[in-house]
């Protein structure tokens, strides 16, 4: 490809403060919001005093339950609907969770909107909740029946449980992490405004198509008549993966008062407004030989639940291809807590997967004797262990080799606490694997050429900063053999094109095979060859015409032609990882090391190399910071970020930035990323697979690892404190 | 009811007279009656830094700043960094040549508090930058480039 390094699209704008999120919209007469919450973990509304608040000057509204607010249920996005979670706040009297909204105040301004939600007053009648997992009150479902899907049943290959008691090796231990919480740093919020009958919202989402279709659902209108504008997402991780239930009453209170309106949640709102990483805890039993030789795997997981929505699980469907393992159990299991639901957060089910799994192994090569890098190559597949069919390309052992090599793993001393800094701290080397589904979804790609010989291409996908517009801008320009400053990128709004939520880290890949298609048909009507350079200019003008506009669909290989109704329609339709022909996934290997401080044992990540198979990279510049970035993710997953529950007062109650302890630029050490860079053409024309998420399954376990081979203790719980290592 | 207080202030080298009410933040106030959107509120309690500005030439979290406190006092945002042509500060162009950021949206107070960081004095090495940068949070963990940006704004600049 041409281009090595293209620059990130739009940092330009960024760094100037120019780019336009969300909440920087301010249309002419704009008034503010303000949600009020629940103060307790469970119970029924008795009472709202709304006086003192209604008096508060430049107060214009209070919306609540005793409102008929005309809100119809979005649907749950798992469950053929829009939002993260089927409750609709403000419909009844009912409290589900502790911070959940039970009324919207809005006024002239910010401040008045703020006093005036201090002051609502709420009394409810309480009723006992449950917000851990072996609590009183909880409700404990099976997967494969309370969702009978095919795809969500439990993996079984051959007998597992024979096969481990029969094994002369055996690990059987229990992990636990979460929950936690996305925290991207763009607060929820956005403004809705009336444009006559058409609702305009500007609000960061990862699907923009979502909020509309959820929308039109809600207030019964038109999709045609929402439009959704966000080129901007400061951040999604999940976050912002579907309709937030903020938004209906928001463009209520717009229709309402004739104005609109703008919210941006507090940010220890948004510990609750939205979904967040569930509480999982497993049970890993691992059968292997005496040279470590794995012959069974059975890994059971319970996750936490909201009462009123069960979150598809998928843990499974990495630790059972990870390896070789011939005989393989899995079991997924639901606890309802009463919380909001849980959702989507960067590798939702693998980056827990994958600290259970990846520290099971470490625990057999331990009592294997064997060095861990080697025992994972001894353990490598070839072919799909679940189905049987070929990986659209697989390269684990690839970047188990050529991290070893640059991280420099011959060096390692094998036994724990063998190893001292010059300051005498204790040196920890670890290692991990990691792996995610390259899945694909619907896209509709339309690309304007212009007589002046630019290109615009309007996609169905989303900018949260992962790069996807510099993909595709590099992309167009490659083909075409432009310049990059010719190509503009249009993402994020339905006024262009629909769209699929982008998410699982399928947006790239996804995006880039409909570009690729209308590429080939802009080709056909500009009348050139199928490939090399064009004059598009020329191209153009040789047509009559000022612009010469070429439109492609595309979907994922053996999909239905509903899937794209269903993309249309703002529904989710991902397909992989098991296609008809081959299974799709990509990998990674995680090289850490941490220093550990003797006295208190206050754990560092200094060094970290990783090396992913994405197939081939789209991206380099972006697609490096995607490594990088999750690399980061893993640091914060493993020593720091946790959403603490009380089971007295129910919700979370570190609910801000001070308290959720995300990783500062001080607790990064050096980071080296490097790719393998294998086109995976069996996947797609463009050989491209998927980064975002897989990047940072492995990691966390990686430290786990580096903090066991550094200390002698072993971590089976996220995060690891100091206090777990005393 | 809060009686409001007339308050004068130099903001990218522009003077604005308001009439404030105490309570509204200086953050609130440049993005919501300025309309200068640049710099962000990422937890409004001082905690991430994505609303960093100067005032009188120091960096201060904009969103724990009451605006009338800048009475006669000169406020630069991200918005007034670069040149009137549009030419970019140098610790932008380092932010774009080194990748440091990817959603964007802590970049503004990443670059307002790493010219801070640079004037004061606290850019000597990788460690200072690291522990001087650090009350500005990143979600995406463009940290590893933010470092390299400073550092290499730093080094242009003599110190």
């Amino acid at each position: 490809m041409t281009n090595a390094g293209t620059p990130r699209v739009g940092a330009r704008e960024k760094v100037t403060g120019a780019a336009r999120y969300g909440a920087d919209h301010a249309p002419p007469g704009v008034a503010y919001a303000m949600p009020v919450v629940s103060t307790v973990g469970k119970g029924r509304i008795t009472g709202l005093d709304t006086a003192e608040a209604a008096a508060v000057p430049g107060v214009l509204l209070i919306l609540s339950h005793l409102d008929d607010l005309d809100i119809s249920p979005a649907g749950y996005i798992m469950a053929d609907g829009y939002a993260f979670q089927s409750l609709q706040p403000l419909l009844d009297d009912h409290v589900a969770y502790r911070g959940q909204p039970i009324a919207l105040v809005v006024a002239d301004t910010l401040v008045a909107a703020t006093e005036a939600a201090g002051l609502v007053r709420a009394a409810y009648e309480e009723e006992p909740f449950a917000v851990e997992l072996d609590a009183d009150g909880t409700e404990t479902v099976l997967q494969q029946e309370a969702l009978p899907l095919p795809f969500l049943s439990d993996v079984v290959v051959g007998d597992a449980d024979g096969a481990y008691e029969r094994s002369p090796l055996r690990v059987d231990e229990v992990y636990e992490a979460g929950p936690q919480h996305q925290v991207p740093m763009e607060l929820i919020g956005g403004v809705a405004e009336w444009r006559g009958d058409t609702l305009v919202i500007h609000e960061g989402s990862q699907s923009v198509g979502a909020l509309r279709g959820g929308l039109a659902r809600q207030l019964g209108i038109d999709p045609e008549n929402v439009e959704v504008i966000a080129p901007y997402v400061g951040g999604g991780f999940g976050q912002k993966n579907s309709l937030q239930p903020h938004i209906a009453p928001l463009a209520v209170a717009a229709r309402r008062l004739g104005r609109p309106v703008k919210l941006v949640l507090p940010r220890a709102h948004t510990f609750h407004a939205a979904s967040f990483r569930p509480v999982s805890r497993h049970r890993v039993r691992l059968g292997a030989d005496r040279s470590g030789r794995l012959l069974a795997a059975i890994h059971e997981v319970d996750q936490q639940a909201s009462r009123h929505d069960l979150l598809p699980a998928t843990y499974t469907e990495i630790t059972s291809r990870l390896y070789d393992i011939r005989k393989f159990r899995g079991r997924q299991r639901h606890v309802r807590t009463d919380a909001q639901t849980p959702g989507y957060m960067r590798a939702p089910f693998e980056h827990p997967a994958a600290f259970a799994l990846e520290s099971a192994v470490d625990e057999l090569a331990h009592a294997a004797g064997r060095d861990p890098v080697e025992l994972r190559l001894a353990n490598d597949a070839g072919a799909d262990p679940v189905t049987g069919k070929p990986f659209s390309s697989r390269h684990l052992a690839a970047c188990l080799r050529r991290g070893a090599e640059l991280f420099g793993w011959a060096g390692r001393s094998p036994d724990p606490g063998s190893m001292r800094g010059p300051d005498g701290t204790l040196v920890g080397w670890g290692v991990a694997a990691g792996a995610y589904p390259a899945m694909t979804v619907p896209v509709l790609a339309r690309l304007r050429a212009g007589a002046d010989g630019g290109v615009l291409a309007e996609v169905g996908g989303h900018e949260m900063g992962q790069g996807i517009t510099t993909a595709l801008v590099r992309a167009v320009a490659g083909d075409l053999g432009i310049g990059t400053e010719s190509v503009r990128a249009v993402c994020g709004d339905t006024r262009a094109v629909p769209h699929h939520l982008t998410a699982g880290a399928w947006g790239t890949n996804s995006s880039l095979l409909a570009v690729h298609a209308a590429l080939r048909e802009l080709r056909e009507r500009l009348g050139v060859p199928p490939e090399g350079p064009v004059d598009v200019a020329a191209a153009v003008r040789a047509t009559g015409a000022e612009e010469v506009v070429a439109e492609a669909v595309t979907q994922g290989p053996g999909q239905p032609p509903e899937a794209i109704d269903r993309m249309r329609a703002g529904l989710v339709a991902p397909a992989g990882p098991d296609y008809p022909d081959h299974v799709a996934f990509s990998f990674i290997a995680h090289f850490v090391e941490v220093r550990v401080e003797p006295a208190a044992p206050r754990v560092r990540v200094s060094r970290v190399v990783s090396v992913a198979d994405c197939g081939r990279v789209a991206s380099p510049v972006t697609a490096d910071a995607q490594v990088r970035g999750a690399v980061v993710w893993g640091i914060g997953a493993a020593l720091s970020e946790h959403s603490e529950v009380d089971p007295r007062y129910g919700g979370f109650v570190n609910a801000d930035l001070a308290d959720y302890v995300i990783p500062v630029n001080a607790d990064v050490g050096a980071i080296e990323v490097d790719f393998i860079d294998e086109p995976d053409f069996t996947l797609n024309p463009m050989g491209v697979k998927s980064l975002g998420e897989v990047a940072l399954v492995g990691v966390a376990p990686a430290i786990a690892n580096a903090v066991f081979h550094a200390t002698g203790r072993r971590p089976r719980r996220l995060p690891i404190l100091i206090e777990n290592l005393l | 009811m809060t009686s409001e207080v007339a308050t004068t202030l130099t903001v990218n080298g522009q003077d604005v007279r308001l009439d404030l009410d105490p309570r509204e933040s200086l953050l609130d106030v440049l993005r919501e009656r300025l309309g200068l959107t640049g710099s962000k509120k990422g937890c409004d309690h001082g905690q991430c830094g994505a609303c960093t500005v100067h005032v009188d030439g120091r960096r201060v979290v904009s969103c724990l700043f009451p605006a009338v406190q800048a009475n006669h006092r000169s406020v630069r945002t991200i918005e007034g960094v670069a040149g009137p042509d549009g030419r970019l500060h140098p610790l932008q162009q380092a932010f774009v040549d080194h990748d440091a950021l990817q959603c964007g949206y802590c970049t503004p107070g990443q670059v307002m508090s790493g010219l801070g960081c640079i004037a004061e004095g606290n850019a000597g090495d990788d460690d200072e930058i690291r522990e001087h940068m650090s009350g500005n949070l990143c979600r995406c963990g463009a940290y590893t480039g933010i470092l390299a940006a400073i550092r290499a704004a730093a080094g242009r600049r003599e110190g």
